[in-house]
């Protein structure tokens, strides 16, 4: 038999078998015909292969936190220089702190979806189908890609939690002492987790838009009022914290279903906000998770309904220092409140607005959009008259109080002048503390370690809302999964380098110098015809800049996703449509095979689409499990200075030829590679060295001559613009002369001819995968 | 000491506290030292630089470097103000420049091999203190020594938390002993 007649059994053999081994689920696929991949559902060490080829590209680096180990009684153990009680050394256990942070960001994740995945099913039946539209057909890339299934109904993502609980507990218990103690199986361990937490963010997001009517991808989304400026003080005012919509959700329908919509203003921070505002179009979003401390300062909020993730865990107690009602809602975050779940609701009610309880938790979402709507109507008028801020005055007064201990500038973690601004604040002239205000993201830090005791996070606030009057932006409400007729149009441009890259701006608001440093980025880009994209406080943060001419971005720029558009994809569980839609590009233009072929797709997205993730102010364990999972699809990620405390980065070195080898599947050979992209995971000091890396990092192997020409005008340009010289590495990413800008011509020539730079053929098919064995040498 | 932002302690190793004095110790005994300055000492926009202390410091680190022949890396957007007044430096992330610096096979940034000394100066509190640490586990082959006014526990040597006045004193004080003894080592040279 020929070496091709031996393959062809093998895999109808291969195929018999899996169809065997799936015949329970194949209700779940009828529509379905595409061949079973080799990995369903792969276990921790599946992938071990394709996760370690990364890791000799991008090679793990660490920066401890602490020399120290204190996770067991032989500790504290000091690592420098030595190795702990059980062995571990100072890098492993790096490795193994990443892993943890990544374990817990994705059990905050699949946590998140299995709550709303548990309440959607009680409100709509596990029969509820997953219908995402006549211009959606690849509904769930990740699923289908990493298990092997597409979704029909609500009740198929129990399977898929089910799989990522269980891996979940492998890898968690992997960080235990005593267990692994490899660098790269940490590392290993740790991209699993990541694939998990994509896993667990699609199920949520696809689940709320199927059950919520959440927008199903299509352009030109309506803007939603966003800024702390934008709410109606006059109305009882119900304020939403969190991840999970399921609470908010239900809120905003108890006042549609009881005419109460106008009498009540229902508004939100963080993740909940954007997600709320996508299943009703009129809620409102402050802002981002930087305005949290302020707005309950503030005062403004009748009620304060929190969910999951990133939630103060002292909300309650700056609730009750101004009368706010607070209402905890999952069993993630009780705060020690009285479970009032199964008690009547107007004995809630009455119970909170006597302040025989401090707040409730109530784990029904139903339940909760009528207590909060019922409190609020009825608490607001009496908080009206509560003075919460200090006046201008007061303010002047305690600054006078400052000991000068200057311990507000050493505990800011950007050291922010809070110094300087209070000693001004102190003769009465504030413009200095309103310049703190707008790029603080009042962590209260700086007030925690006052030796004055002086109410900082306070008096910033007052200054700021007293001369920041109209704080009113706009932000397209979050579109969810990108159309596949979308990606076929823009499938070749990206491929072939034309559109010279896709950057989505993600994360949270851990930013060095305020959040308009986010959407001077994202404007570089657009009008460089970069496809952008943004999630989650990111989102939020691009639409609170106005140009001169008092515009935001998002009404600016076209919501398509094309050269030159501006999407919000939604929350933090959005950002499972990047790789989503990176996905689908493998899919609908390459026509690659998705059900579960993780391999391949990963490796057809790191040589060829030019993606990549910015975070810039990303601080939580569930951003460390997002970078962790773009990763392993072969997108790479900036994160900010802060990004350095994750402690590890994974980092090319362009200097070591042998590394960027590749294999070309069309020739045969190994052939001569480039430092594309150069990282996995970088940290940028700042947002100037951020906007130079972008284009070099969205170049690829596979670009066509005219996509690189496009991608290499783009490096220069915003090289000379933000560091003010001649990218000196530019020679690595010149594969031939076809390859030139026009435009710089001239100048590359000599720089090429410095370097002594020779030409080298582009592969044809460039991959980091094994030849198949007929095609090896 | 106290670290400037006191969070940044990590463990029972701390920095010595330098002083321009035993700076120059250590670049006496160093063969190749390499000198990093960042952004938190370049002007902001609209600053008059006729009067601004970082336009004083950034002075003073050029002379430094000029003094001593220490080959210079920018890092983040660091270089154009480097380049204002026609001096050279070597732009890269902070990032990239320590990676390098961790391996010890890595030949420098002037091909000669691997750097045993590095000078740091006006890199993010916070990333430095990253940064240095990242080379206080992995880099057993250098000494880090940071001229900021902040006290880095995580180099192995580190100017204390200080004024900005002292702070200047300092730096020119470390300018004008290492020209003292580049004379010194002139003149010995020439007997
Ligand atoms: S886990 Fe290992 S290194 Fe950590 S304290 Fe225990 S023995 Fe020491
Ligand atoms: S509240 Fe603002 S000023 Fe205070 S420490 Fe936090 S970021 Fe700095
Ligand atoms: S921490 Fe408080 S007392 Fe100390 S300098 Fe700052 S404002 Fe003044």
């Amino acid at each position: 038999m020929t070496l091709k007649g031996i393959k062809e059994l093998q895999n109808e053999i291969w195929m018999i078998k899996n169809l065997k081994a799936n015949f329970g689920e194949l209700r779940l696929n009828r529509n379905w015909d595409e061949p079973m991949g080799p990995t369903s559902k792969p276990n921790v060490t599946d992938l071990r292969a394709w996760d370690f080829k990364l890791l000799s590209r991008f090679e793990p680096f660490y920066a401890p936190f602490c020399d120290m180990c204190c996770m067991c009684t032989f500790g504290k153990c000091d690592l420098l220089g030595k190795k702990g009680a059980c062995g571990i050394n100072a890098d492993a256990q790096q490795a193994r702190t990443f892993l943890l942070s990544c374990c817990i960001g994705t059990a905050a994740h699949t946590a998140h979806a299995h709550h709303l995945l548990k309440h959607l099913i009680e409100k709509k039946g596990e029969n509820f189908p997953i219908d995402l539209g006549m211009n959606i057909d690849i509904e769930a890339p990740i699923m289908r890609t990493v298990i092997g299934e597409k979704p029909g109904k609500l009740g198929d993502f129990r399977k898929v939690l089910d799989y990522c609980e269980e891996q979940l507990t492998y890898l968690l218990s992997a960080t235990h002492t005593g267990q692994e103690g490899n660098i790269l199986d940490f590392e290993s361990k740790t991209f699993h987790a990541g694939m998990i937490d994509e896993l667990s963010k699609e199920v949520c997001d696809i689940s709320q838009i199927a059950a919520y009517g959440m927008p199903k991808g299509e352009e030109d989304v309506p803007l939603i009022e966003l800024g702390l400026g934008v709410v109606d003080k006059e109305k009882p005012v119900i304020l939403c914290i969190g991840h999970n919509v399921a609470p908010g959700a239900e809120i905003v329908d108890y006042t549609n279903d009881k005419g109460l919509y106008n009498e009540v203003e229902v508004c939100g921070i963080c993740c909940s906000a954007i997600d709320i505002s996508r299943r009703d179009k009129n809620a409102k979003i402050i802002g981002p998770l930087s305005k949290q401390l302020e707005f309950i300062r503030s005062g403004i909020a009748d009620v304060i309904v929190v969910d999951e993730q990133c939630i103060r865990t002292d909300v309650l107690e700056e609730a009750l220092k101004n009368n706010s009602t607070v209402i905890v809602t999952t069993d993630n975050a009780c705060y020690g409140l009285p479970d009032r779940t199964n008690e009547d609701a107007d004995k809630t009610v009455s119970d909170l607005i006597e302040r025989r309880i401090d707040g409730a938790l109530i784990l029904d979402a139903e339940k909760v959009g009528e207590i909060a709507v019922k409190t609020a109507l009825r608490i607001s008028k009496d908080r009206r008259n509560i003075k919460i801020l200090p006046d201008l005055k007061e303010v002047t007064k305690y600054a006078e109080d400052c000991i000068k201990c200057r311990m507000c500038e050493r505990t800011c973690p950007n050291s922010f002048p809070v110094f300087d601004a209070i000693q001004d604040a102190g003769e009465g002239q504030f413009s200095k503390l309103l310049e703190v205000y707008e790029i603080c993201y009042s962590c209260g830090k700086c007030e925690e370690s006052c030796k004055a005791d002086l109410p900082l996070v306070s008096m910033l606030t007052k200054v700021g809302g007293h001369y920041l009057k109209n704080q009113n932006y706009r932000i397209r409400q979050g579109r969810g999964p990108i159309q596949d007729v979308e990606i076929r149009k823009v499938g070749r441009p990206i491929v072939f380098g034309e559109i010279p890259g896709i950057i989505a701006f993600v994360g949270c608001t851990n930013y060095p110098k305020g959040g308009e440093e986010i959407a001077k980025m994202a404007e570089e880009f657009l009008k460089r015809n970069y496809i952008v994209v943004a999630t989650g406080c990111s989102a939020m943060s691009i639409g609170e800049y106005k140009d001169k001419e008092g515009i935001t971005l998002y009404e600016k720029y076209e919501d398509v996703f094309g050269a030159g558009g501006l999407v919000n994809l939604g929350s933090c569980v959005s950002n499972a449509h990047v790789s989503g839609a990176c996905i689908k590009i493998a899919n609908i233009f390459a026509k690659k095979p998705l059900r579960a072929n993780y391999e391949e797709i990963a490796d057809y997205i790191l040589n060829r689409i030019g993606a990549c993730g910015v975070a810039f102010g990303a601080y939580s364990q569930k951003a460390s499990a997002i970078t962790a999972g773009i990763n392993r699809w072969g997108i790479p990620a900036i994160v900010g200075p802060h990004g350095t405390k994750f402690k590890r980065l994974l980092l090319g070195r362009k200097d070591k030829k042998e590394s960027w080898k590749v294999n070309d599947l069309r020739s045969g050979e190994v052939v001569e590679g480039e430092p594309s992209p150069e990282h996995l995971l970088y940290a940028a000091e700042t947002k100037e060295e951020v906007i130079a890396l972008i284009p070099k990092i969205c170049i690829r192997v596979n670009d066509t001559p005219k996509g690189r020409q496009t991608k290499l005008t783009n490096y220069i340009d915003l090289h000379q613009k933000y560091i003010e010289t001649f990218p000196n590495d530019l020679h690595l990413f010149v594969r031939n002369r076809n390859d030139i800008p026009i435009t710089y011509r001239k100048q590359v020539t000599e720089f090429l001819e410095s370097k002594g730079w020779k030409p080298k053929e582009a592969p044809f098919e460039p991959s980091l995968m094994d030849f198949k064995k007929e095609e090896g040498r | 000491m106290m670290p400037w932002q006191p969070t940044t302690i990590a463990g029972p190793k701390q920095a010595r506290v330098a002083n321009p004095e035993s700076v120059i110790r250590m670049l006496k005994k160093a063969k190749r030292p390499l000198f990093i300055i960042g952004p938190v000492i370049i002007c902001d926009e609209g600053c008059d630089e006729t009067v601004c202390h970082k336009a004083k410091i950034r002075s003073s680190c050029m002379d430094i470097a000029k003094e001593w022949d220490i080959p210079v890396v920018t890092v983040g957007h660091a270089f154009k103000s480097f380049l204002k007044e026609g001096f050279d430096t070597e732009p890269m992330g902070i990032i990239e420049i320590v990676n390098l610096l961790k391996d010890p096979e890595w030949k420098g940034l002037r091909g000669e091999g691997q750097h045993d000394l590095v000078l740091f100066i006006g890199v993010t509190y916070y990333i430095a203190s990253q940064g240095l640490s990242t080379l206080k586990h992995f880099a057993q082959h250098l000494v880090t020594v940071t001229l900021c006014k902040f006290f880095h526990p995580n180099a192995d040597a580190s100017f204390p938390n200080m004024s900005d006045k002292k702070w200047l004193k300092y730096l020119e004080k470390l300018k004008i002993s290492l020209r003292i003894l580049n004379q010194e080592i002139n003149t010995i040279r020439r007997v």
